[in-house]
């Protein structure tokens, strides 16, 4: 029998789940990753470090190196803290950090003077006070109603992204979601976009190490799902874990050499299972642990997820789904062919490599208003403004080209080097760069995905925009700078499909035999980058409607 | 206005069919070939890259500005013979290293260096050390310009440097890196000669280099 999504279908032989346990909100603080200073030598001593403003007093043996420390805290290391970027930065209030070179060459000696360091740089010598500048955010989890068959057991879906990890456990007699845990991804302090993972994953001892770590936090997390729906150990009869190539070959144990280089191609793109027992997990022995199949290139089980809970793959029109993040992943299509594609749009949308740029945290603008010519920004969490987050920005340049503030070329009009949103949170030249790269990528990819289709922007009947960050931007503001093309009412945010499609799959543990064959068949992955046209069609873009 | 003035501001605007006519207007007006490029070619795009070194011009821009000036070299260099041959600053290979593909930024600093007077054998992208090697004896170029956007694979730039070490060209090309990833401890690191920080700061170097 065919099964139809939709929140409003209720035959009576399936069931409807409820509203799940909401926890979008919730510290990133990654509880799984717990800290352990070795404490071997006593007489080596030992420094306090108190972290503002969340007021955290941690105690840590001399020469611990900051990134550790932190990390357990839940600030993240772009670049992996490899002193390539400043995106680690920590303002040191009190105590004596010293500075390096990699410091000198990525902070202005201003701000070395005000007691700023890049955390990955620095070890522990001091009793030390530290404001950080990304503290928590939003994990967007899934609370969609759907459709879905009965059957036995305890289920768990996994959304295991680059950067954040979300899962629920569901009963999947009732459909139920039961608990709902979320954090960080513990590699992430190995780097924050793929790329950065596939270089520490290519030498063995680098996979292993990512391999063990995100296994052991995703048994950590079903020990707290576990733990907070009071249930039994050894209960949880299937898993279901979605992800992106490189996330796939790292769970599983598979060489992520070939994603490393052109024409970043893997030939273990299937379905990957495992026992209970094989995980070590508190499952079932024999519980049955599905990592979803890739799609191509990049683009993973978490774009076939998308697919699945969009119902993308099985409809007469034209629809596409956009997952917009540091990798912007793009699918069009419908029941007879899609295409798919990836691209690198870089973290703007995520406030990284933007100037005053942060999470969607506290402090945080995440909106721009244009009134009377003037502009009113919405701070999170009603505190005095701290930084610019992915929906801020993209609110502010379209505020700022509705003002004549921006030209359309990007350029500032009066040639100001930074404009003023609400003190002391400012917009600057370089910051719009960074937004014109990561739109200008996806908007790329949208019209090659399109042209290659053969189809036109008015041939496509709905965009989704998937993840914590097509649910936050405001359309019409991705409308004015030219990220999408569509007209508003064709776009849809349509919240954590990845964890949707996870969940929709635990159901339907057979279908397509569980590995997707004829879906993955219908579906292409074009390789933008090797397409001669993509450069051009992506300098366009880069230039404001 | 002057004419040579009128050109750069066609080149800076991105204004190729201007340039172009304007070109063809001022020589057959009697301009010498020869004065183009000293008196607006470089001068032009010594200004693009001030200002895209202060980010008041972005990709686009630069893009646009290095096709103008092409519209109008491309006139110009069958023209550069006898008394109007122009001394070559030097002869630059470039190409963004094996397994990377980025092009945008390799195409904009060999722009940029071609209209600042070099001759330019661009390999295009994903080019093994061995093709660099070849083209650097076949041409007996002076410089090599590598690209690298990936972390994983500017690790190839090594390859690039002990490639023409084993050929025997070490000492007769120097070798300048860059790309997003790429530092000048990196550069050093793997024995190239510079780093180039941007396209602007790539044309700086490739004139110290060329001249050391």
């Amino acid at each position: 029998m065919r099964l139809r999504y939709g929140a409003g279908v209720r035959p009576d032989a399936i069931g409807v789940n409820e509203k799940a346990e909401r926890a979008t909100g919730r510290s990133l603080t990654p509880d799984t990753w717990h800290l352990t200073p070795k404490i071997s030598m006593p007489e080596k001593p030992t420094h306090r470090v108190i972290l503002r403003p969340v007021q955290t007093e941690l105690t840590a043996p001399a020469g611990t190196a900051l990134r550790d420390l932190l990390f357990a805290q839940g600030v993240e290391f772009p670049c992996g803290g490899h002193g390539r970027c400043r995106g680690c930065r920590v303002h040191v209030l009190e105590g004596h950090v010293p500075i390096n070179d990699a410091q000198r060459e990525r902070l202005s000696a201003e701000e070395l003077a005000e007691g700023w360091r890049l955390a990955c740089q620095c070890t522990l010598e001091d009793d030390l006070v530290i404001e950080l500048r990304q503290w928590d955010a939003a994990i967007l989890v899934d609370d969609t109603p759907f459709v879905f068959q009965p059957r036995a057991g305890l289920g768990v879906a996994v959304d295991l992204g680059t950067t954040t990890l979300v899962t629920q456990l569901l009963d999947l007699t009732t459909g139920r979601v039961l608990a709902v845990r979320t954090a960080l991804n513990s590699q992430a302090r190995f780097g924050a976009d793929v790329m950065s993972r596939v270089q520490f994953g290519v030498p063995k001892d680098g996979e292993k190490q990512l391999r063990d770590l995100i296994r052991q936090q995703i048994g950590s997390l079903i020990e707290q799902l576990i733990f907070a729906a009071q249930i039994p150990e050894g209960k949880i009869t299937d898993v279901v874990v979605v992800g992106n190539t490189v996330m796939h070959h790292l769970f599983c144990g598979l060489d992520v050499e070939p994603l490393s280089r052109y024409p970043f191609e893997s030939e273990n793109l299937g379905l990957q299972s495992f026992r209970g027992q094989d995980l070590g997990w508190k499952l079932t022995r024999d519980a049955h642990v599905r990592f979803l199949p890739c799609l191509g290139g990049f683009v993973g089980s978490d774009i076939l997820a998308g697919i699945l809970a969009t119902n993308l793959g099985e409809r007469n029109d034209l629809n596409g789904l956009v997952d917009l993040g540091t990798n912007g992943e793009i699918v069009i299509g419908n029941r007879q062919r899609l295409l798919c594609a990836s691209t690198a749009a870089g973290p703007a949308f995520e406030g990284a490599r933007i100037s005053m740029g942060m999470r969607a945290a506290t402090g945080a603008i995440s909106e721009v208003i244009v009134e009377d010519h003037t502009v009113n920004c919405r701070v999170l969490g009603n505190v005095p403004p701290q930084g610019l987050c992915g929906s801020g920005l993209v609110d502010a340049v379209a505020a700022g080209l509705e003002l004549g503030t921006i030209q359309s070329s990007g350029r500032f009009a009066d040639s100001i080097g930074a404009w003023t949103l609400a003190a002391p949170v400012v917009l600057t030249q370089s910051d719009i760069r960074e937004l014109q790269l990561a739109k200008g990528a996806i908007a790329a990819g949208i019209r090659m995905l399109l042209d290659r289709f053969g189809a036109s922007a008015g041939d496509l009947k709905k965009l989704y925009l998937a993840g914590a960050f097509g649910n936050y931007i405001n359309r019409a503001s991705a409308q004015r700078i030219g990220l999408i093309s569509f007209p508003l009412e064709k776009v849809e945010a349509a919240g954590n499909t990845a964890l949707l499609g996870a969940k929709l799959a635990l159901f339907r543990p057979d279908e397509e035999d569980g590995s997707y064959a004829s879906l993955r068949q219908r579906t292409e992955h074009v390789a933008l980058n090797a397409d001669q046209s993509f450069q051009e069609t992506f300098v366009e873009e880069m230039v404001f409607p | 206005m002057t004419r040579f003035e009128e050109l750069q501001q066609a080149i800076i605007d991105g204004k190729a069919p201007v340039a172009k006519e304007l070109t063809d207007k001022m020589l057959k007006e009697g301009i010498r070939p020869g004065e183009f490029f000293p008196k607006a070619i470089i001068p032009a795009m010594d200004e693009v890259g001030r200002r895209m070194r202060e980010c008041e011009f972005f990709i686009p821009e630069v893009l646009i500005a290095a096709r103008a000036a092409r519209a109008s070299s491309d006139i110009l260099r069958p023209l550069l013979v006898g008394a109007d041959a122009m001394a070559s600053a030097g002869t630059v290979v470039c190409g963004t290293v094996k397994g990377d593909l980025h092009d945008i930024g390799k195409n904009i600093v060999a722009m940029m260096l071609e209209s600042a007077g070099f001759k330019i054998i661009d390999l295009g992208v994903d080019v093994t050390a061995e093709k660099i090697v070849d083209a650097v004896r076949t041409n007996q170029a002076g410089l090599v310009a590598l690209s690298a956007l990936l972390t994983t694979t500017m690790v190839n730039m090594k390859s690039v440097v002990e490639a023409l070490s084993a050929a025997g060209l070490r000492d007769k090309v120097k070798i300048m890196v860059g790309g997003a990833p790429v530092t000048d401890a990196w550069a050093h690191s793997i024995g190239a000669d510079g780093y180039g920080k941007d396209a602007p700061a790539a044309v700086e170097l490739a004139r110290q280099l060329a001249t050391a």
